[in-house]
């Protein structure tokens, strides 16, 4: 017994040698799930320009700076997925990880399962993949290498917008924009908080309530630094650079209200 | 008649003889040793097998996707290809990695053992993760230029491998962690920690240095050891080692990864285990021995930036002599019993 927890501390120190971690389960297996009583909550995100127009793949809009673009590809991840109670007790989503892809309708809606019954007041999440799955070697389902993964050097594009706009400087006026870095101060993992108390959504076992979010792509290019695509058309590496993206993208995504 | 053939069975034993390696350095291997290593004296090593644990159907099927052409986009490249057994895992006379269509590769392919010691892979350290290692060479347009799912999807049609992913996994759902996982198997258990020196220094089968070896080694100690520290004789630091600038490559080594113009022309310190066998040498393949090597150390330092603080500018001072004892004692770092060991060689041949 006592050579296992000796055992266990070793691992978990060089775990965390090897690596800085935010926290979180490394163990990439989802834990079997316990039979709860409860129900689905539905997180919707609904994507928009400027909060108003909706947002359309290959449709063609005007940026901030006034540039105009339309966008191909718009991938990224929100994971570890928390509703609070009213009474303040929390429930987290196991194994909280969710490729959003525009392209394809079912991934951006998230079937949070097994939610306890209760009365729900505030939802969290980070728009990223935490530290710890970036340091945790090869992973599975949503979060298995794609081409959201950069394998030359070593983690997650959190991010990933790209299109054409006619001010791009670049190849065939392309727009790429992948964004990427698990630590340090150009980190570019961002989270969401949003409080609905004045109502509540309430998980009962026959209701299946569902929290719609609005995600302005427009945020991406607008603050705190408007983007210029005559002069900023790509961005593929971890760093300074990237992190403008994210400072940029923090405030992306608004709450817009709850169907019980 | 007789004569001849006593002449015969004569040059017979002195060619054998000659071949015959000595019996106290070669041992034979048990037939199914597939267990987790650390040697005598060694740290800790980063990756251990306790969630990804080792079973022999693993690490079969570890060893047929290591040399597995169907990695590749065009089924022509495993990693076998550019790791091979007999140079310890490195491309034997290869400055760098051929890679599909006759492509070069921009560095050369370090030899393969103690890996779940490196705390990061590459010469830049780009990875952070021995499971996600084979994902660099495998997407590298100039070395196997795959996507991942094309390969997924080709691994998932063969009947071969549903049948050996349903033994290592339980499952014929053939997925990329489990894949990355029966390579981490295969890989991770080559260990070698059974050359002359390592005997010498564990006093085993009575073996001991020669004059020149030990005095090699006191020098090694001396002028080489801050960065190549034993018992992996790496320090896995990124280290400027005042080699002048490819023009071609113009390989910026770590800064490639940070971005950090402190970085600039730094590369991971190898392991110089077996090194005798892993030629040609640094991370661009430039020199074919051991002499040229030790010839860029005492004559050939280019300070351009961040040359390392344990190098002087003017190089070390090494005498013909002592650069001849080093290199015998650099020979004692060979593994014969790693280097022979068939549990890591191609099953297809």
């Amino acid at each position: 017994m006592k050579n296992t927890i000796k055992f266990i501390l070793i691992v978990l120190w060089l775990g965390f040698l090897s690596c800085k971690k935010d926290t979180k389960d490394p163990d990439p297996q989802p834990e079997p799930l316990a039979p709860v009583t409860g129900d689905t909550i539905k997180v919707i995100f609904e994507h928009t320009v400027n909060d108003t127009l909706v947002f359309n793949l290959n449709q063609k809009y005007v940026n901030p700076n006034l540039d105009t673009f339309k966008v191909s590809i718009l991938k990224y991840y929100i994971s570890n997925v928390v509703v609070t109670k009213t009474d303040n007790s929390t429930f987290a989503e196991a194994n909280s990880y969710h490729l959003i892809d525009v392209s394809n309708y079912n991934s951006t809606v998230l079937n949070i399962l097994n939610v306890p019954n209760g009365s729900y007041k505030s939802i969290s999440f980070t728009l990223g993949v935490d530290s710890a799955r970036n340091c945790s070697g090869a992973q599975s389902g949503e979060l298995a290498p794609s081409d959201m993964f950069w394998s030359w050097f070593t983690g997650y594009i959190m991010f990933k917008l790209e299109g054409t706009s006619p001010q791009a400087v670049s190849s065939n006026k392309q727009l790429q924009f992948h964004i990427g870095g698990y630590g340090g101060v150009n980190k570019v993992q961002r989270n969401f908080n949003f409080n609905f108390a004045t109502t509540p959504s309430n998980v009962s076992g026959s209701t299946s309530p569902s929290i719609h979010l609005s995600a302005d792509i427009n945020e991406v290019f607008k603050t705190p630094a408007t983007i210029n695509f005559a002069t900023q058309s790509s961005q593929v590496s971890v760093g300074p650079n990237a992190k403008i993206y994210a400072d940029n993208y923090a405030d992306m995504i608004h709450f817009k209200h709850v169907h019980n | 008649m007789n004569k001849i053939a006593i002449i015969v069975l004569l040059f017979g034993v002195v060619i054998f003889g000659a071949c015959k390696v000595d019996p106290k350095i070669i041992e034979p291997l048990p037939a199914n040793n597939l267990v987790e290593i650390i040697p005598e004296g060694w740290p800790q090593p980063k990756y251990t097998y306790s969630v990804n644990t080792i079973s022999e159907d693993k690490f079969v099927l570890g060893r047929a996707l290591f040399y597995e052409t169907m990695l590749s986009v065009t089924d022509s490249i495993s990693c076998g290809s550019c790791h091979q057994d007999f140079s310890a895992f490195s491309h034997s006379g290869h400055k760098v990695s051929h890679g599909i269509y006759d492509r070069l590769g921009k560095r050369n392919a370090p030899g393969i053992f103690n890996l779940t010691w490196h705390p990061y892979f590459m010469h830049d350290g780009g990875i952070n993760h021995i499971e996600l290692q084979p994902l660099g060479p495998i997407s590298n347009t100039l070395e196997m230029g795959a996507d991942i799912n094309p390969v997924m999807t080709k691994l998932q049609a063969s009947s071969k491998y549903q049948g050996m992913f349903k033994k290592a996994f339980g499952t014929d759902t053939i997925t990329s962690q489990n894949m990355l996982r029966a390579i981490t198997v295969f890989m991770g258990l080559m260990y070698s920690y059974n050359s002359k020196f390592d005997y010498y220094k564990r006093h085993e089968n009575n073996i001991d240095l020669t004059a020149s070896e030990l005095n090699g080694y006191n020098l090694f100690t001396a002028k080489c050891s801050g960065c190549h520290t034993e018992p992996l004789f790496s320090d896995f630091a990124f280290r400027n080692n005042g080699l002048s600038v490819d023009p071609f490559y113009q390989d910026s080594g770590r800064a490639h990864i940070t971005g950090m113009p402190q970085d600039r022309y730094k590369f991971k310190t190898p392991s110089l285990r077996n090194v005798a066998k892993t030629a040609p040498y640094m991370h661009d393949g430039r020199f074919n021995t051991l002499n040229e090597c030790l010839d860029h150390y005492t004559n050939g330092i280019t300070n351009l930036i961040n040359l390392d603080p344990l190098i002087p500018n003017s190089g070390l001072q090494l005498s013909a002599q002592e650069k001849l004892d080093i290199i015998a004692f650099l020979n004692t770092l060979t593994d014969y019993k790693y280097l022979g060991d068939r549990r890591f060689a191609n099953p297809n041949f």
